[in-house]
């Protein structure tokens, strides 16, 4: 047992757990492994090692207890140790044993005793006296070094539960046997070394008063539980009251959050008491109760961080305002540490010179006031920061910042500049590199991974609303979030790898907090300019890539040409070519004819000069058939859009772009349709002038014909240049001055939505639309009817010709002109033809009768339409008032507005 | 160390005999065995104050548990 070998300190702890607890191993597993966290702490020792000095202290302490003749006899004993040299770490071993020595006389007395051993060592470093170090649950003071002040911090929690086991179960009788033991004994020694460890831990009264010697301290006033404890310090204090100075003792552990000996944290009302036993004049009692408040706020904000530092999906926000609240508990510690050694000094000095540097709770009072109002800040603002994390914490932490104290302020703004620095990181990273690091979701930039790349622009990223923190406006998280998302898109579906540095030149992210501080400081101007900057860059960058490589307001031309018909010689000759094919059924028409024809159009036309790119992406698209349709009814131009530009393009747009070119191509080919029939007219005019009996209906046809030839242009007259160039100018001037790809998006989408409302193509003009294709169903109808109407008269005139020239031949061949018989037959085949003539005039009529009605009525949904423009293009198609005369209800309206019109002049 | 230890047995037993008096003079209340672990541990260089710390901290676990056996008893 005596050999000193080499074991290793763990299996050496273990033995001696087993050996000063008598248990077996198993069952002092607990305190085996506090020892080993204990010695693991505090591996460098805190005290010089000198054998010389800790064998005077030796000495002193003996003669101090009277034993001179143990004096000598210790210090024989030790040159007989030294003589032997055995030991190498001599001092060590009388450290440690001065360190558990007792004194035999009055071993109550231990605590006070114990810590005036040092008189010399004590003030020379008042940081790492070992006093702290016999007592751990001191040490965060000692050291400066959060880590350590951690690890010591799980040390004191073991104390302190050791601590309370202790105290609650002792009963009195075992304690009273023990305590009439002879003190010299070992095991009356253990005891009561126990209970001297016990001072500063929480000691409930009754254990500690059946601890108390039955010999010691004749000056012990009556049995007032506590002040056995307080009295080795004061020995001149004979009532029964607490002294200030064990007060002050008290109220810094209080300071800790740990319970004193008077001062507890009493669990139902939530604050540290002092004990209602304790006798103590008012106004100590008052002041210390005031300066316990620190305790409670200390371990309000100590349990905060204790509770989310370890908790890792609190995310890096939440970590920086734990560590930053870490700093100021910190910085309280310190000024705690200062405190205790100013206390310890005091204790060294001795009763008799404690009188003008003494600490005193009034002093204290003074000196902790503004650790106070600092704690008190910290203390709320963790209450109001429960439950929030990411940009909403830093929001809340902001919302502290608006204070008129300028302590406070700094205070919180420094906290800010810590807890906003994970954020501007994010942000930086975000607008310069456009990557998105966010794996606690803190960020106020979302990102939707299921989202595919054809629809990144509109859907992949979002706003997180609650994230944005307070002092980023929703205008500047807007750009932030527009930022990024164009350098993704420019990465992710333009394949465009400039290097960010490239793109904005004043790429530079803030790394340190002290950055953060500065750009929290100026958030109006550096930050604001920097996004910017930022964004300025980004943006004009995106946009010179989508024109100059992907010819975006090329593709925004060619829309306009081909799919809006403003192409229009293009479009007349594609009519032209196409009208045989289109007046076939739709079902026998086949793509590829179609697309030959097209090509040729192109080919014929200007439009063969435009960009090859555009002119590839044209097409010819055939609409679902449904029986009974023509060509005319499906045709369709297509255009292809893909990548990046389908981001400005997108499946509803072309949608639109579908609807809005059936529309104009129907109102084109109504066009082209009354131009043949004026086209008839024209040709056959002459050639039916031979037939008088025709000339009433003609006439008929020329004036059902001019009336809608007169309907059909003031049509495309407003389709043209009300709807197409007006919306379209707006467009390319809100196009031209686009700061970004969303303005251009917005413009484009309002271009299409004008378009389509204007174009009678939406919901609310359902009921014009329908009127405007029976219309232009009439006009077809009318088409036919004249086509019918030409062709019979024309047959019967060339019969009659044929008729005449036979006449005249047989008359030049001298004989009779015609027989009776011949003669007959003709009239009779004259007489059939002017029979059909008032078949036609009625049909004529008819047709006339029933296009007149659908015009009236569109005229009357124009006037009542909303739409400015609208009710103009009923006075063009009204312009002499021809449908009002006929019109009841036109009249009405039409004279509400026009009689004020006429009173006006 | 242990070769030395071995070699001069008398010597350690005698250093342990003086170490147990100055133990007992200062009033401890180490006996030999516990004694004997302290030294083994100061002498790789554990900290005393530590180990001062856990011993008593060990002393008063142990007369806890005791007097809530002799509570429960």
């Amino acid at each position: 047992m005596a050999t000193l070998d080499q074991k290793s300190p763990n299996v050496l702890l273990q033995s001696l757990c087993c050996r000063i607890t008598g248990k077996s191993e198993a069952e002092v597993a607990h305190q085996f492994q506090y020892a080993v966290r204990v010695i693991g702490n505090n591996y460098a020792p805190t005290i010089e090692r000198d054998e010389f000095l800790v064998s005077e202290k030796i000495k002193k302490e003996l003669l101090k207890q009277r034993r001179e003749a143990d004096a000598a006899l210790f210090s024989d004993l030790h040159r007989k140790l030294q003589t032997q040299g055995v030991l190498k770490h001599r001092w060590s071993v009388l450290y440690l044993m001065l360190s558990l020595s007792e004194d035999p006389r009055k071993p109550s007395s231990r605590a006070g005793n114990y810590s005036a051993l040092f008189p010399q060592a004590l003030p020379r470093d008042a940081h790492s006296t070992p006093f702290y170090c016999t007592r751990p649950q001191s040490l965060a003071l000692g050291y400066g070094d959060r880590t350590t002040g951690l690890s010591a911090s799980v040390g004191t929690s073991g104390i302190s539960s050791l601590g309370v086991y202790t105290l609650n179960g002792p009963t009195p009788t075992p304690q009273s046997l023990l305590a009439g033991q002879p003190p010299q004994s070992a095991a009356g020694g253990g005891q009561l070394l126990g209970s001297r460890l016990a001072w500063a831990l929480p000691v409930s009264s009754s254990p500690s008063s059946a601890l108390a010697p039955p010999t010691t301290r004749p000056l012990l006033g009556p049995p007032v539980p506590c002040t056995r404890v307080v009295r080795p310090r004061r020995d001149g204090d004979a009532t029964g009251e607490v002294s200030e100075a064990a007060l002050v003792r008290d109220i810094l552990y209080v300071f800790q959050g740990i319970d004193g000996k008077f001062i507890k944290m009493n669990a139902q009302d939530n604050c540290y008491k002092i004990d209602s036993k304790v006798v103590l004049c008012k106004s100590l009692r008052d002041t210390s109760s005031r300066l316990a408040e620190l305790g409670w706020l200390h371990n309000k904000v100590r349990k905060y961080t204790d509770a989310r530092s370890l908790d890792r999906a609190f995310g890096l926000v939440g970590q920086s305002f734990c560590a930053s609240l870490h700093q100021e508990l910190k910085e309280y510690y310190r000024l705690l540490s200062v405190l205790h050694s100013q206390l310890q000094v005091e204790d060294d000095q001795g009763v008799n010179m404690c009188t003008e540097s003494n600490l005193t709770l009034r002093r204290l009072l003074v000196w902790m006031y503004d650790p106070k109002v600092r704690l008190k800040t910290l203390a709320a603002l963790v209450d109001f920061c429960q439950g929030r994390k990411g940009g909403e914490l830093a929001s809340a932490v902001h919302a502290y910042g608006k204070t008129g104290d300028p302590q406070m302020r700094a205070l919180v703004q420094h906290i800010l500049c810590l807890v906003s620095h994970p954020i501007l990181n994010f942000l930086y990273r975000w607008i310069y590199d456009g990557e998105l690091e966010d794996t606690y979701h803190e960020f106020f930039v979302a990102s939707d991974p299921n989202v595919k790349t054809d629809r990144l622009w509109h859907d992949k990223y979002s706003l997180r609303k609650s994230m944005i923190p307070s002092f980023i406006t929703m205008d500047q998280a807007r750009k932030v979030l527009l930022i990024g998302k164009s350098i993704n898109f420019l990465h992710q579906v333009c394949h465009d790898r400039t290097p960010p540095s490239k793109i904005t030149p004043a790429s530079k992210s803030a790394d340190t907090p002290k950055d953060a501080a500065e750009l929290l400081s100026d958030l109006e101007g550096a930050f604001q300019e920097k996004i910017d900057t930022a964004y300025f860059d980004t943006s004009k960058y995106l946009l010179d890539v989508l024109n100059h490589n992907y010819l975006l307001l090329e593709h925004l031309q060619a829309m306009r040409r081909y799919l809006l018909l403003g192409q229009g010689d293009f479009i007349r000759h594609l009519m032209d070519l196409l009208k045989p094919e289109l007046a076939r059924p739709a079902t026998t028409l086949y793509q590829h004819n179609l697309t030959g024809i097209l090509e040729t159009a192109v080919r014929a036309t200007n439009a063969q000069f435009d960009n090859a790119e555009i002119l590839k992406r044209l097409d010819v698209r055939l609409l679902e058939v449904s029986p009974g349709d023509t060509g005319w009814d499906v045709f369709s131009l297509d255009y292809h859009v893909d990548g990046p530009i389908a981001t400005v393009f997108t499946r509803e747009c072309m949608g639109h772009y579908l609807r809005v070119f059936n529309f104009l191509w129907r109102a084109k080919r109504m066009e082209y349709t009354l131009t043949d029939i004026w086209k008839g007219q024209m040709c056959n005019a002459k050639l039916l002038k031979t037939m008088p009996e025709l000339s009433g209906v003609l006439h008929q046809c020329h004036i059902l014909a001019s009336e809608m030839v007169h309907f059909i242009h003031q049509m495309q007259y407003y389709i043209t240049f009300e709807v197409l160039e007006c919306s379209w100018d707006e467009l390319w001037n809100k196009v031209q001055q686009a700061q970004d790809l969303d303005h251009i998006i917005a413009a484009h989408e309002v271009f299409l939505d004008t378009i389509i409302s204007r174009c009678l193509l939406d919901n609310n003009s359902r009921s014009l639309l329908n009127q405007l294709r029976a219309i232009f169903d009439q006009i077809i109808e009318f088409q036919s009817a004249q086509d019918s109407l030409y062709r019979s008269a024309l047959e019967e005139l060339s019969l009659r010709l044929k008729y005449e020239e036979k006449k005249q031949q047989r008359e030049e061949e001298g004989q009779w002109g015609v027989t009776a018989e011949q003669e007959a037959e003709e009239k009779k085949r004259i007489q059939e033809f002017q029979e059909t003539i008032p078949k036609m005039r009625s049909q004529l009529r008819i047709l006339t009768h029933f296009y007149q009605s659908i015009v009236q009525q569109f005229l009357v949904l124009l006037m009542t339409s909303s739409d400015e423009s609208l009710r103009f293009l009923s006075f063009r198609l009204d312009f002499n008032e021809h449908y009002r005369a006929r019109e009841p209800r036109l009249r009405a309206s039409l004279g509400a507005t026009r009689g004020r019109r006429l009173s006006n002049i | 160390m242990a070769s030395a230890a071995n070699a001069n047995l008398n010597a350690v037993r005698e250093t342990m005999d003086v170490l147990l008096e100055i133990s007992r003079l200062l009033n401890t209340g180490l006996d030999m065995e516990s004694l004997s672990i302290c030294v083994r541990l100061c002498e790789q260089g554990i900290n005393p104050e530590a180990l001062s710390a856990v011993i008593k901290e060990l002393r008063k676990a142990s007369e806890s548990l005791k007097a809530s056996e002799n509570s429960t008893n």
